[in-house]
């Protein structure tokens, strides 16, 4: 009998009396039994102390051998912060660099989680994979720790050796080189991002009332300069007010990834998806692509366009002229027939499309990629003005802010460097080494300007060639505020002291404003504060005490107000059709390059591993950049993946690796910037390659987008590296398995409208021949919305966060182990030329009969009474025949210790370990792990309710993919809950289970995703 | 001479006293080794330091070291696991089944194939514990009892393994032991040793050959026969469950039993044939182990590899009549998806091969044998191999397919796992009878009892 059953057992005999009770309790140990243990006083040979003895060595070898050492005290608050509870998460409420509001969450001061600031009016809660994966940016190990001074007395070139420097020390030397340059007449230049920020405009017109020398110039490679430019030409006005697409019946896009990479995607995500309900079929949207690359939107859209993009200009302007019935003269040759014919496009897609646009007219609108050209933009606002999408524009439209220096002012810059006109030249955050075109000459000029001070996190590209190097604070350590929209402005706070000696870059120029023995930490914070209280508190609040309102604003992490007169209107506009005159087509020449941009931005996050090693939405390859070419322009050179190609743009070359991606066009090389990083830290340095020397300060089509080049197969091989392994779209063996196994369920929205129960026509019920399981309490269970799903890849990202998940790099993901959670399948069907992708998020299913779980022979996975399918790290061994077993196949293994093996060690970095959520076991080596449904958040909240005694519901309760979908579309809950949406869900019409077949009864439903063709598309091949 | 046709001709060739069977088989054992056989030795230690290394990268990086990946979580210490499982059926075949079915030409071979069987299932029993993540947690395969009250999962293929070879060797050995025990006897009674006669004194537990002795030992050997027998179909039933139980198309399948144990005995019969060819040679005992004997084993062969060769047939078959795409596929995948080499290397050994054994001629040329065991060999590795790393590489989700490829170190692996084997067999060599004298001495021309009644007093050994 157990201990346990024994106890029972006596206390189940009730005493009498509470005078028996305590008799009872009395002799529950003997006298003899609870003697003092003394070694000394045993007999020389006794049972006891052999077995004393024994146990004594026994323990002392075993903790010998442990692999389990202290590593390291605990030390406990010894005065406790007020706001801290040990175990309990704070949230604070901040700001993006690109201005979306986040709320981080901190365990014990360390920031673990980003997620959207729900109350935010711009992203309402979600923000982007970059802000997801930014945690990292913060603890990156490569972060410079202290500031850095090159030593006067010796030669120039010694100036890379750079001494550890107190900063007292390098202010005051600063402001003696920046009094020198003015004393001098010498120029100072400052080289900025463009940053939407007043109170930093406001800073360096102090700047440069201080030090009159200096000029400031600014640059993003991503850059919304082509657009405005067209807005200007159009409207007059100086900035294109954005679109909000949620009113939007018909979306026709020209290479513009507005789900993936293009603009403000969380917002645009938020916004289309909105209307992809299929609770509200009538309101449907229906989208068109039109594109030369395939992009993630141009997976999601109902029709896709597969057209060069120098030829959109013609397509959009026959479009607008059909539109118009001819009726503007400048664009009357242009004819919806003859471009059709002209480039071999589907005629009867195109004439849908032109009948869409008329027929929804009001509630239709065009839109142009950033990187697209002026010109096409020009063509994109009078299609828009055509079908009045004026009603469109966003609410809060963008506004002025700063915006790239132009061509002429950067080429008197690097002409004035090479001339010793310039004396300072400040890197203010920016890394114009690397983003701007090369043919500007700035990196060699760089060389000649006699002090060079490089603010940065991590060494870069220009700070290689800085004299200072000044490490900065990332944004959790920070202060600042953003504007850039209408009626909206942000703030952003520090949640963290900054862990290495660093300061935050505005404040280094406020000190140099202000004066060395000025500095304080918070200089900037006040300097802020003071600005919003002469400035901005008189425009919003008018009453009340500024503290109160400064407080509130820290603490939404924004204010809202409504803008002075004539701000918040949209501008009265009135189209300039002689805009239009400027318009040609381009003939064809050549091959068209597109340089886009993907995970890693314009490059300055290629050191976070997570961007990296999130594979890309369309092609599934991770840690490169490649030459996407279409099946037929592959065939034609004799290209196959991973063979090289030299690209050549009237003389400026690069070589890529191959990509043969369907749906490209032909005579196409579409690639992505921010590769090929040459000082980019230990993981960004050197991976993929730099595609931005193929950019020019003289733009082809548009800075981005050029054509006539050269391009032929040179020698060598480059292994691209792919999580889904890569099929010719016209292989019969492997063709349309995901339809022909079920996997993927789609129908379209006529289809739905006419048969609800379309998808379960040919259902066979499923029996069981053991009984089912009873779930009395909770039942959790998922549903993914497959026509909200756009496949952006960010709750990857957000797993990987919530979750500690390791990276593991190319080569291992080579090898086909990354260890995501979370991953986003993607299909292909239909022809190589027009493939039609469909998108799946892969999870744990949590199935009722788990295979994974009968077959484990230690019991090291099991289901939970609340249907989870839980693993038990320390159990398991490592069979891994639980992941065999596994038809989703979406259990990882811990190969290696991956933060061990992956870039030597630099995932057990002091700074990276600090970055791991408290909430959740890091694996070791050996073990199987996966999808957990997020039960830390979970047990959490029953904790909660259990402390407050309240019924436990499951209510309100998100995993973190779920919070990170902008597109809303996976719903997570308690499936016994009536009132729980993913019981609705669960049994949905649309809802089915991958691999049905198999009953092991997932808990993850899928909702078909419903295609807004014109036809009743039929349900694939049953 | 009269011709008696009711008088089987003797398994055993010539007529050698019992005297010339003890000299032949016990030779070997009482001579200092020779240097070819610290040659052989030398040769396969350095394989098995190959494996020793292999096993140590493997232990101190992690199980990374291999080819396997997230599709494929197992490779190949699976496959090289069931292999030589399979390679220990043929020893307890035939000791035990063919002893009961009184096949007399199994006595000069009988003790060889059961040495191979230890030595084969103590090779197979290292990877099951090697190949985990955490190998220095393999004891929780075992139901050892813990303060956590933790126990085993009794519904894992894996778990039956872990009792169906634990129990296997168990009774193999004793099997084996019990064999021993009148020749260690005999070597006792022989050496002059001192050293040697302890030994042998212990390990022949006071056998003094006595009428008794002989009685109980038959009942005992009997018996073990009769316990082993069952397990000949036991084991490579079970290991055939780890595939077999799953829910992956192309080891979800009801033939996975039968056709394993037919593919063990298959590869086991042909891994016997191979090294005997050998021992025969060498120590000399080519009339005790006669070309009769390997010609009846290859025999053998034909059968078990037709069986083998059906089996794949029927696995086509069902997969196409049951209608299951997902089924089909996998078939279809193995013979012409990426891992078509490996299924075409298996076809052409285990089904085709074989068949030449139809010819006599061929089927007694010692060179010619020995080339189709090999090959045999070979294509029963490359079965398990295709069963368990194609099924995998691609399975439901097209999206998670992939192309397993193994490394070095797991080559090592494979490569140490001969050495092991191979050097526990030469150390059997030199140390022990490789033939059972008692029983080869029953089966010599004239040692059996007769009608005729003239040469009754010979038969010292009665053994009916």
């Amino acid at each position: 009998m157990s201990n346990n059953e024994k106890n029972k057992h006596k206390f189940s005999n009730k005493p009498k009396d509470t005078k028996e009770l305590l008799n009872q309790l009395g002799d529950e140990f003997k006298p003899g039994v609870t003697d003092e243990f003394k070694l000394e006083d045993m007999p020389e040979k006794s049972r006891r102390r052999f077995l004393a003895l024994m146990g004594a060595s026994a323990a002392f070898a075993a903790t010998a051998c442990t692999d389990y050492r202290d590593k390291g005290a605990i030390v406990n608050y010894n005065k406790k912060p007020e706001e801290v509870t040990m175990g309990k998460a704070n949230y604070y409420a901040s700001t993006l660099d690109n201005g979306l509001g986040i709320l981080i969450k901190t365990r014990e001061g360390r920031p673990v989680k980003i997620d959207g600031n729900p109350e935010h009016p711009i992203n309402k809660g979600k923000i982007d994979v970059y802000g997801q994966a930014s945690l990292m940016d913060l603890y990156d190990p490569d972060r410079i720790r202290y500031p850095q001074m090159y030593d006067e007395s010796t030669l120039e070139f010694d100036r890379f050796f750079k001494k550890k420097t107190k900063w007292d020390v390098i202010d005051k030397k600063v402001i003696e080189k920046l009094e020198n340059a003015v004393a001098s007449g010498k120029e100072i230049a400052i080289f900025t991002k463009n940053s939407s920020s007043p109170t930093f405009l406001k800073l360096l017109s102090d700047f440069k009332a201080k030090y009159p020398t200096t000029n400031v110039y600014s640059y993003d490679t991503i850059n919304d300069s082509a657009r405005d430019a067209a807005w200007k030409v159009c409207y007059g006005s100086e900035k294109f007010p954005g679109i909000d697409y949620s009113k939007a019946d018909i979306i026709v896009t020209f290479e513009a990834d507005l789900l993936g990479n293009d603009g403000n995607t969380v917002e645009q995500t938020q916004a289309i998806t909105s209307r992809r309900n299929h609770e509200d079929l009538d309101n449907f949207n229906r989208i068109y692509a039109v594109e030369g690359g395939f992009s993630l939107t141009g997976a999601n859209a109902d029709y896709r366009v597969r057209l060069t993009p120098e030829a959109h200009l013609e397509l959009i302007l026959a479009l607008a002229n059909h539109l118009a019935k001819g009726s503007i003269s400048s664009i009357s040759s242009y004819r919806l027939d003859s471009v059709i014919s002209k480039y071999g496009l589907n005629k009867e897609t195109i004439h849908l499309l032109a009948d869409d646009l008329a027929k929804h007219s009001g509630k239709a609108v065009a839109s142009a990629g950033t990187l697209h050209s002026k010109e096409t933009h020009i063509a994109v606002n009078l299609l828009n003005e055509i079908l009045g999408a004026k009603d469109l524009y966003l609410d809060n439209h963008y506004t002025q802010t700063m915006s790239n220096s132009s061509k002429e002012e950067l080429e008197n810059l690097v002409a004035d460097m090479n001339s010793g006109k310039v004396e300072v030249l400040i890197s203010f955050e920016a890394n114009p080494s690397f983003d701007l075109p090369s043919d500007y000459g700035f990196k060699e000029a760089l060389k000649k300007v006699p002090e060079v001070i490089a603010m940065t996190q991590i060494e870069n590209e220009t700070s290689a060639h800085a004299g200072f190097l000044l490490p900065v604070n990332h944004a959790f350590e920070s202060w600042g505020d953003f504007g850039g929209r209408v009626g909206v402005i942000s703030l952003r706070q520090p949640v963290i002291s900054p862990i290495h000696d660093t300061r935050q870059k505005e404040s280094l120029l406020l000190t140099w404003i202000e004066g060395a023995d000025k500095y304080s930490d918070d200089n900037y914070h006040k300097y802020i504060m003071n600005r919003w209280q002469s400035e901005e508190f008189p425009k919003i609040a008018k009453i009340g005490s500024f503290e109160k309102f400064w407080y509130a604003a820290l603490h939404d992490g924004f204010v809202t107000f409504n803008p002075q007169m004539g701000e918040g209107e949209h501008p009265q506009i009135q189209f300039n059709y002689n805009a239009l005159n400027a318009l040609k087509p381009v003939s064809k020449s050549g091959f068209t390059v597109v340089l886009a941009n993907s995970m890693i931005g314009d490059g300055s996050l290629a050191n976070n591993g997570w961007l990296q090693e999130i594979p890309h939405p369309v092609s599934k390859v991770v840690w490169d950049n490649y030459a996407a070419v279409s099946p037929s322009t592959a065939k034609k050179m004799d290209l196959k993946d991973n063979d090289i190609i030299e690209i050549n743009i009237n003389g400026r070359k690069q070589i890529l690796p191959v990509w043969v991606q369907a749906g490209t066009a032909d005579d196409l090389v579409y690639t992505e910037i921010g590769y090929g990083r040459e000082k980019g830290g230990t993981v960004g340095s050197e991976v993929g390659t730099n595609v931005n020397i193929l950019m020019s300060k003289n733009s082809g089509l548009s800075e981005r987008i050029f054509t006539g080049a050269k391009v032929s197969k040179v020698e060598g091989e480059h292994k691209l590296v792919a999580t889904q392994e890569h099929h010719a779209l016209d292989d019969d063996f492997v063709k349309d398995f995901h339809k022909i196994r079920d996997i993927i369920q789609e129908g379209t929205v006529k289809q739905y409208k006419e048969d609800p129960h379309f998808l379960h026509a040919h259902k066979h019920e499923v029996i069981s021949i053991t009984p089912d399981i009873e779930y009395p309490n909770e039942k959790w269970a998922m549903a993914m919305d497959l026509n909200k799903c756009t496949g952006c890849s960010l709750c990857v990202a957000a797993c990987n966060v919530e979750n500690n998940v390791p990276i593991v790099g190319k080569e291992e993901t080579s090898k086909g182990r990354e260890m995501h959670w979370i991953r986003i399948d993607r299909y292909f069907s239909g022809t190589p030329d027009e493939p039609e992708a469909s998108i799946q998020p892969m999870i744990c299913q949590h199935c009722d009969n788990a295979p994974c779980e009968n077959v484990c022979p230690v019991v090291a996975t099991t289901h939970s009474p609340d249907g989870l399918n839980q693993m038990v790290y320390n159990r398991c061994v490592g069979t891994r025949y639980c992941a065999n077993n596994c038809p989703y196949k979406v259990r990882r293994f811990n190969f290696f210790d991956f933060r061990e093996m992956f870039e030597d060690g630099y995932q057990y970095s002091d700074s990276l370990k600090l970055m791991n959520n408290p909430e959740v076991t890091v694996r070791a080596r050996g073990v199987m792990e996966k999808c957990t449904f997020c039960v830390q958040r979970i047990t959490e909240a029953r904790q909660i309710a259990t402390e407050k005694g309240e019924k436990f519901t499951g209510a309100g309760i998100t995993t973190a993919c779920q919070e990170a979908c902008p597109a809303d579309a996976i719903v997570f809950g308690n499936v016994n809950d009536p009132n729980s949406a993913i019981s609705k869900l669960a049994k949905h019409d649309l809802g089915y289970h991958v691999l049905e077949m198999l009953n092991v009864r997932p808990n993850v439903t899928y909702l078909a995703k419903l295609r807004n063709k014109h036809t009743n598309g039929g349900h694939g091949e049953h | 001479m009269n011709t008696d046709y009711t008088h089987e001709p003797s398994v055993i060739e010539g007529k050698p006293t019992l005297a010339s069977i003890d000299e032949v088989v016990i030779k070997p054992t009482e001579t200092m080794p020779d240097k070819k056989f610290f040659m052989a030795i030398g040769f396969t230690m350095t394989l098995m330091m190959i494996g020793a290394l292999s096993l140590g990268l493997s232990f101190y990086y992690g199980t990374g070291m291999w080819g396997n990946n997230n599709p494929v979580g197992w490779g190949f210490p699976i496959v090289n696991f069931v292999f030589w499982v399979g390679i220990g059926h043929a020893g307890t075949l035939i000791s035990a089944i063919l002893f009961l079915f009184r096949q007399k030409w199994r006595n000069g071979i009988a003790r060889f194939a059961e040495g191979m069987t230890i030595f084969a299932v103590m090779t197979a029993g290292i990877f099951p514990l090697i190949h985990v993540g955490r190998p220095w947690l393999a004891h929780y395969l075992f139901p050892l009892p813990n303060q956590h009250g933790l126990w085993v999962n009794f519904t894992s293929p894996l778990l039956w393994d872990v009792f169906a070879v634990s129990t296997y060797f168990t009774v193999s050995f004793v099997f084996w032991y019990v064999g021993l025990m009148p020749d260690f006897a005999t070597m006792r009674d022989r050496t002059t040793n001192k050293i040697k006669k302890v030994i042998y004194s212990i390990l022949s537990l006071g056998w003094r050959h006595s009428n008794r002795h002989w009685l109980n030992y038959e009942m005992i050997y009997l018996i073990l026969a009769g316990f082993a027998t069952p397990l000949v179909l036991s084991v490579h039933t079970i290991v055939s469950f780890d595939f077999a139980v799953s829910v992956l198309p192309g080891w979800h399948t009801t033939i996975f039993p039968p056709y394993f144990v037919a593919g063990a005995v298959f590869s086991g019969f042909a891994m016997v044939q191979n090294v005997l060819i050998f021992i025969r040679k060498i120590f000399n005992m080519e009339h005790i182990i006669t070309v009769d004997t390997l010609e009846k084993m290859n025999k053998i062969i034909i059968l078990t590899g037709s069986m083998v060769g059906y089996a794949y047939a029927m696995e086509f078959f069902i997969a196409w009549y049951s209608g299951n795409q997902a089924e089909s596929f996998a078939f279809v995948n193995r013979a012409f998806g990426d891992y078509a080499w490996a299924y075409w290397i298996m076809v052409s050994c285990n089904v085709i091969s074989p068949q030449l054994f139809w010819i006599k001629k061929l089927r007694r040329s010692i060179p010619f044998m020995f080339m189709i065991g090999v090959f045999v060999n070979v294509g029963m590795w490359f079965e398990r191999f295709v069963i368990t790393v194609t099924s995998l590489s691609r399975d439901f989700l097209p999206s998670s397919w992939a192309y397993y490829k193994p490394t070095l170190v797991d080559f090592g692996i494979l490569i140490g796992s001969f050495g092991m084997f191979f050097t526990l067999l030469l150390l059997f060599t030199k140390t022990m009878p490789v033939v059972s004298i008692a029983e080869v001495k029953a089966v010599v021309d004239g040692a059996q009892p007769s009608h005729h009644g003239h040469d009754e007093e010979e038969g010292g050994n009665k053994h009916e």
